[in-house]
């Protein structure tokens, strides 16, 4: 229906697997903790896209509860990885 | 012209599947964890191109968000270095592999003898709608039609958490856990949001996908943020509070269920009329357990008195 839309769907994915390197090699936690969240953020544009390709309003409150708890994980991985650096 | 939207899907599917290898193959315990982040940032996207947007929304909330922070944690607390993988024996692997062959052949066998055309049960469910009290569908059934396992559902967390706190009573002992000090200022700002939008999600679930769990499983990310930053710290006079945070959802639930009972009905049979405000009661109690428990977990200990210890319980 929207193949433009469609194509980018694709495009995020791929661009968001290709990140996957990285928690794979890392070798630094905190590199591989931002490969996650990179995932976190495409994820979100993904769901938007999807609400407007699938004509599912409610997955933007998925987008929306995906933003705000990706956040959460990394302040614990913050606070968590402060304390080892001691 | 193939439809790009199926692109999309055999890449998600084959990206999930390749990611629960990677989980298991992984010797880096923290990639494991991250890799299972992924994983469950993967799978709710797979829920949300099955159309199922509740799923999407509970394993956005509890998947990603709070298990990844629980496995952090737990992480945290091993400090043993995991011993040298251990050979496992041919017959060991030979045997797993027959059983998860018998498993898959199941399943199999399952999918293929499944009509293709079966009505299932939405159309039930679609004429009952006005007795259940609420427009959302999967509300109905989980809060009204089929309540029975949901508050099953609930008694598993309450057990879960007598459960670690028993435990942690037997190793008291135990150095509370040291944690990094982090900005204040994103917890001021992030609080009032995650409030807000786990309340909505809560009174958003009587017509669209959204519920207690999903609710709670937010609410119980203030918790996390709260207990991180240091804005609560766990007292142990707090606990008879924190009990009754954990025992008030199934409480509210089965004594809604013994009351409707006591009438003359069916357990969960609730009065057409009430129907509306019961189950919303009931969410509300169950959200507020949802939210507390979860974060109690996270915490991972009963609040014991720092220095006098001689007074154990």
């Amino acid at each position: 229906m929207i193949p433009a839309l469609s194509i980018i769907l694709i495009v995020l994915l791929l661009a968001t697997l290709g990140g996957l390197i990285r928690v794979f090699r890392g070798p630094e936690p905190a590199e591989r903790m931002l490969a996650a969240q990179l995932f976190g953020t495409a994820s979100v544009a993904m769901l938007l896209i999807l609400s407007q390709v699938m004509e599912m309003p409610a997955l933007l409150d998925v987008a929306l509860v995906f933003a705000l708890l990706a956040a959460v994980t990394l302040v614990c991985f913050v606070v968590l990885a402060a304390k080892e650096d001691r | 012209m193939t439809d790009p939207l199926l692109i999309f899907d055999v890449i998600l599917g084959l990206a999930i599947v390749a990611l629960a290898v990677a989980v298991l193959a992984m010797h880096d315990r923290f990639a494991m964890i991250v890799l299972f982040i992924v994983f469950g940032l993967l799978s709710a996207l797979a829920w949300v191109r099955l159309s199922a947007p509740d799923v999407a929304l509970a394993e956005a909330a509890i998947g990603t968000g709070l298990t990844g922070a629980l496995l952090l944690t737990t992480l945290h607390h091993i400090r043993a270095t995991p011993p040298a993988p251990v050979p496992v024996p041919a017959g060991a692997i030979i045997a797993n592999l027959g059983l998860c062959g018998l498993i898959f052949g199941g399943l199999v066998v399952a999918f293929l003898s499944t009509p293709l055309q079966a009505p299932g049960l939405a159309l039930p469910v679609a004429q009952n709608m006005e007795a259940s009290g609420v427009a959302h569908p999967v509300t109905a059934v989980l809060l009204n039609f089929r309540a029975y396992d949901t508050l099953m559902e609930v008694v598993v967390l309450l057990a879960a958490i007598v459960a670690v706190w028993m435990v942690e009573r037997g190793t008291a002992q135990a150095p509370s856990p040291v944690m990094g000090e982090i900005y204040r200022g994103f917890a001021r700002l992030a609080l009032p949001a995650i409030v807000i939008i786990g309340t909505y999600l809560l009174w958003v679930g009587a017509y669209a996908p959204g519920g207690a769990f999903q609710g709670g499983a937010v609410l119980a990310a203030v918790g996390l943020l709260l207990l991180l930053s240091r804005l609560y710290r766990p007292q142990p006079a707090h606990r008879p509070l924190a009990r009754l945070g954990f025992v008030l959802g199934t409480a509210v639930f089965a004594g809604i269920a013994l009351l409707v009972a006591s009438g003359g009905r069916v357990p969960f049979e609730y009065p057409a009329a009430h129907a509306k405000t019961l189950i919303l009661l009931i969410e509300g109690m169950v959200t507020i357990s949802i939210a507390v428990t979860l974060a109690a977990l996270f915490h991972g200990r009963e609040p014991e008195y720092a220095s006098v210890s001689e007074n154990h319980k």
